[in-house]
């Protein structure tokens, strides 16, 4: 039975840390991440009142997809790649070679890149599943589809990156 | 021969059961192809997933909380009246210091020069010297 948070501080601890990794790599940089999360959390506030018990990934996810789509027909632009010292920098510990850290970095920008790539339904799908760790049904929920949709845009997805990536 | 390939996705993430999943298991030991998609879609997959957890850039979910974006009426009100409470504190003051001791142009002049004499519209005049700043 899944947990359902009761306040906006419980939604923002436990899932704000997510909801940032998704927004980063759907945008591909820290400064739009930054804002589409907050604009989630302001919508979370102004929802959550109104929050009806079911699925709450569902609604959460469903949440910040709309946020994304939103702010993407808003400015009309399309998400820019990372600069390649702003990946990932923050999360890894000082023991790493500096050739391990360098090839890591590389790779994770080729990765993120490679995803920026993929169109919008493609790419929130891959993330959704290999990022966020949503089962196929959780990610349907969240973007209105039924789960063989889900299936095929993960699946072509990959396809898509797997030839950016060789 | 068809090839299932949107299930080699599923089969990795798990999302696969029952007779699909037996479909896709025979059709695997028969097809080198789809097993060659399967371990691109692994590498895929896997690479994906070695993206690092970034953690929550600091002050970020504050500046969200909704009690702290409100702040800034907050501020900017009792800033109002942390400004309003000085202005009237000086007239106060203004108000209840004794007059300061009256200075005698006149006199000044005699001491510093004669300019009031050399120039009419300079006549003697008393000023009252209020200072606002009460220390």
């Amino acid at each position: 039975m899944e947990s359902i948070p009761l306040t906006w501080e419980e939604v923002a601890r436990v899932h704000g840390r997510k909801i940032y990794n998704f927004a980063y790599r759907l945008t591909g940089n820290p400064d739009d991440a930054h804002d589409l999360v907050q604009e989630v959390l302001l919508r979370v506030h102004r929802g959550l009142s109104n929050y009806q018990p079911g699925s709450f990934e569902g609604w959460l996810w469903r949440i910040t997809r709309n946020a994304f789509l939103d702010d993407v027909r808003r400015q009309k632009r399309r998400p820019t790649a990372p600069l390649p010292d702003e990946v990932d920098r923050w999360a890894h510990g000082a023991t790493e070679s500096a050739d391990a850290e360098y090839a890591r970095i590389s790779l994770g920008d080729d990765i993120q890149k490679a995803l920026l790539e993929l169109p919008i339904d493609f790419r929130e799908a891959v993330i959704l599943c290999d990022v966020v760790g949503l089962s196929y049904e959780e990610i349907a929920k969240a973007v209105a589809v039924p789960i063989g949709t889900v299936r095929s845009r993960i699946h072509r997805g990959r396809k898509i990156l797997k030839e950016l990536l060789t | 021969m068809t090839h299932p390939t949107e299930q080699i996705s599923a089969y990795l993430d798990g999302e696969l059961h029952g007779h699909e999943l037996t479909q896709l298991m025979d059709h695997l030991s028969r097809c080198g192809n789809c097993t060659a998609e399967l371990e691109q879609m692994q590498f895929v997959r896997s690479a994906v997933r070695s993206l690092p957890v970034l953690e929550l850039p600091a002050g970020l979910v504050s500046e969200a909380d909704p009690v702290v974006v409100a702040l800034p009426r907050h501020k900017g009100m009792w800033a109002g009246v942390a400004a309003a409470v000085v202005i009237a504190a000086i007239a106060l003051a203004a108000i209840v210091t004794p007059p300061a001791d009256e200075v005698d142009l006149q006199r000044l002049n005699s001491l510093v020069g004669a300019r009031s004499t050399l120039d009419p519209a300079f006549g003697p005049a008393k000023v009252s010297v209020s200072p606002l700043v009460s220390e």
